[in-house]
């Protein structure tokens, strides 16, 4: 098997994971609040593949898919879903600040836009200690209005700060269609007036999100100064577990069609890198680590209550 | 006759001063118009000089101590031989110019 | 006062306490950075940056443009990637744009990541009105000291600045350094040797028998001329300067008030949920009978108007009366 049919089948594989993982979540009947990943699976899979062990990436509250396809270990990542003990922040920060530094996640945050600045903090701790490596922020369409972006678009160029930004523009920020939330259009203008090169791809393929985020992470890498990388997808869900769903019927199901998964396993199969049988298999063995995660997290102890101000100060 | 040279207050803010630097020695003459000594505020330099020739007689100040405004730095005198007065309050103010940098 | 470091000590101005403690720790510690408007070549709005730029260089000691979210959270992000960085809000009135990376990201990161991460910055901000207006005056320290993981200090002296500072700057997780407009004109010694002051230890400024009012900051000056008014009365005032609002020392301020037997605390921000509030709850949950006043800033904006602004603001005539009736 070729490199280049390795690595493809391992995005399959990554993206397969992740649905998998978010499925066995919801049927565990105490999920808590989620913001699920599923349809936008290619966009956080596509990035991870651009980045190298020296590289931090940083998400939003929707930190499923960005956590999973850094390679976070399924069982420990659920364990964090749904607090308990052995998740790697101790079960204190659940999906809205998941987080794990020394694997490359340095972290999710749940105030909308409010790692953005942290990300080009970051950057610059590695930039002034002549580190390799630069920092990926992920965040939504939603974080496209806020003052926070604007501020860390103009510093991060200011000061050539390895810095890649990555909007997973899903078209609504909860109920509120792009339109009638965001002037500039494509969002990836928005990088224009800073000089910061930038690039609007299909975030429901997977190729298209990974060359794309090979070639703008190179630019922060090299030295040149951050870069944006607007993806534009699809999400299956609603909002979130707490939000109602206000898309027509047809435009969900005209998005479920465009699955990232489906259309990568269909690519691969045409061009005879996966048979039937193999992608079913595919599919069972991300069934099958999804549910040995959700057994893992369901059978981990809760935090201890008397451990309550453990590292508040 | 003896003259006492003090930073004439108020100056706005400004409580104490540090002599940052003499600009001559105990018998220099200082013709009109020049520097005498520069002092420092909490957030600016006050430059003393002559506003009228005058000898150095006596440093009360030294570089690096501190004074209030109104306060005697040191004596002045229109010649060099005159005897110093046991106290520098009483006597009468040198003039200066003094601008805030 | 009565309060002088021991040892051979050097007279120098409040902001050149900052500077001092600023390069030591520089110089000690190559992660120490200095983020903030106008800091480098111009030294500080105070210049208490001052020679910091020409010794250290631009890559340590950097300006950055208005924006204060940026500011605190590229100082967070850089803070928990390793730095150690100080970033200057010339104004508290302005810190205000920059809360949420301070207390969402800062103060909690330590604790949501399960210790994975700490964000060990200190965030040095002016408090006070000096005629600037209703939008450069406020002091609203009071609002931070209940965050849990976040630290607040208060010098009132250069030898406090100095080794508060670099206290701070030593810290493992955020630390908010108030300072104050009408402290910068203050000269005071300060130890030779290089020292740190300790967090949550006030310092009894003033020993009396009568009151005890604890204070902090620029009202610490107030108090004491307060205490002079009323001395020429014969009520002596003991004055407890709180230095460290979180922690608080309610130690030293609750032996004070139990031996005085009233307590009047003396702040410039607002009484309403101010520091006051709280330090008078603290004492009274260990001292059940307590005569207390609390003296604080009037409900309003302060604006620049010149009478306006001392109408709002405590001065000692009014802390004097407070106290007169407090023992009346």
């Amino acid at each position: 098997m070729t490199t280049r049919i390795a690595d493809s089948l391992a995005l399959l594989r990554a993206m397969l994971l992740i649905r998998a993982f978010e499925s066995a979540l919801m049927r565990h009947s105490g999920h808590g609040f989620q913001l699920l990943s599923s349809g936008q699976e290619a966009v956080a899979v596509g990035l991870c593949a651009a980045l190298t062990k020296h590289d931090q990436l940083l998400s939003s509250g929707r930190s499923i898919a960005p956590a999973l396809a850094r390679g976070l270990e399924p069982g420990m990542v659920m364990a964090e879903l749904l607090g308990k003990s052995p998740g790697p922040c101790g079960g204190r920060g659940g999906r809205g600040h998941l987080a794990w530094p020394s694997q490359g996640f340095f972290g999710a945050h749940a105030v909308v836009g409010g790692n953005l600045t942290i990300a080009a903090g970051v950057a610059l701790a590695m930039q002034l200690r002549g580190q390799p490596g630069m920092v990926a922020c992920m965040f939504g369409d939603g974080a496209c209005g806020s003052g926070a972006l604007h501020e860390t678009l103009n510093i991060a160029a200011l000061w050539q700060l390895p810095l890649l930004l990555v909007c997973d523009n899903n078209g609504y920020s909860v109920s509120t269609p792009q339109a009638q939330a965001l002037a500039p259009q494509p969002l990836a203008t928005l990088a224009s007036p800073f000089g910061i090169p930038a690039a609007t791809v299909d975030g429901m393929d997977v190729l298209a999100v990974r060359d794309a985020a090979i070639e703008l992470a190179e630019h922060a890498r090299a030295g040149k100064g951050p870069a944006f990388l607007e993806c534009l997808s699809v999400r299956f869900a609603t909002h979130s577990t707490a939000t109602r769903e206000t898309r027509p019927a047809e435009e969900v199901a005209a998005g479920k069609v465009r699955c990232p998964i489906g259309q990568h396993a269909m690519r691969l199969e045409g061009e005879g890198c996966l048979d039937r049988q193999t992608r079913v298999q595919l599919e069972h063995e991300a069934d099958a680590a999804a549910a040995s995660a959700l057994r893992f997290a369901d059978s981990a102890p809760y935090p201890d209550p008397r451990e309550l101000l453990l590292n508040v100060v | 006759m003896i003259y006492q040279l003090a930073v004439p207050g108020p100056i706005e803010d400004v409580e104490e001063l540090r002599v940052l630097e003499w600009h001559g020695d105990v018998g220099k003459i200082f013709a009109a118009g020049e520097m005498i000594v520069e002092l420092e505020t909490h957030k600016a330099v006050v430059e003393v000089r002559a506003a009228r020739p005058g000898v150095l007689r006596l440093i009360l100040c030294a570089t690096g101590d501190w004074e209030r405004l109104d306060r005697p730095l040191a004596l002045f005198g229109d010649d060099a031989a005159e005897p110093l007065p046991a106290s520098a309050e009483t006597q009468a103010k040198f003039l200066v110019e003094f601008e805030v940098t | 006062m009565s309060s002088d470091p021991p040892g051979p000590t050097v007279k120098m101005f409040f902001r050149e306490a900052i500077a001092r403690a600023l390069r030591e720790e520089m110089e000690r510690d190559e992660r120490v950075i200095i983020l903030g408007q106008d800091v480098g070549h111009y030294g500080g709005s105070y210049k208490e940056f001052s020679g910091l730029y020409e010794r250290f260089g631009a890559a340590r000691v950097r300006d950055t443009p208005v924006a204060e979210a940026a500011m605190i959270g590229v100082a967070v992000g850089a803070a928990a990637a390793g730095m150690r960085p100080l970033v200057s809000i010339t104004y508290m009135d302005f810190l205000m744009l920059g809360l949420d990376p301070l207390v969402n990201y800062a103060a909690k990161a330590r604790y949501k990541t399960g210790g994975q991460l700490r964000a060990p910055v200190v965030v040095k901000t002016t408090a006070g009105a000096r005629g600037q207006g209703v939008a450069h005056s406020q002091c609203i320290e009071a609002w931070m000291m209940g965050v849990p993981g976040l630290k607040v200090v208060a010098p009132s002296t250069p030898a406090d600045a100095y080794g508060l500072l670099k206290s701070a700057l030593r810290e493992e997780g955020p630390v908010l350094f108030v300072d104050h407009k009408r402290l910068f004109p203050l000269a005071g010694e300060v130890a030779v040797d290089e020292h740190c002051v300790p967090f949550g230890q006030a310092l009894i400024r003033r020993r009396g028998d009568h009151v005890t009012i604890a204070t902090h900051s620029g009202m610490c000056r107030v108090a004491d001329a307060a205490a002079e008014l009323l001395a020429a009365s014969g009520i002596s005032c003991e004055i407890v300067d709180l230095r460290s609002l979180a922690p608080l020392d309610v130690t030293t301020i609750a032996a004070s008030a139990a031996r005085t037997g009233a307590l009047l605390t003396l702040e410039e921000g607002q009484v309403t949920c101010g520091v006051g509030a709280e330090v008078q709850s603290r004492v009274r949950e260990g001292l059940a009978i307590l005569r207390t006043a609390r003296v604080g800033a009037a409900a309003a904006p302060v604006s620049s108007s010149p009478v306006l602004e001392a109408a709002c603001l405590p001065d000692a005539g009014r802390v004097a009366a407070a106290v007169r009736r407090l023992l009346s």
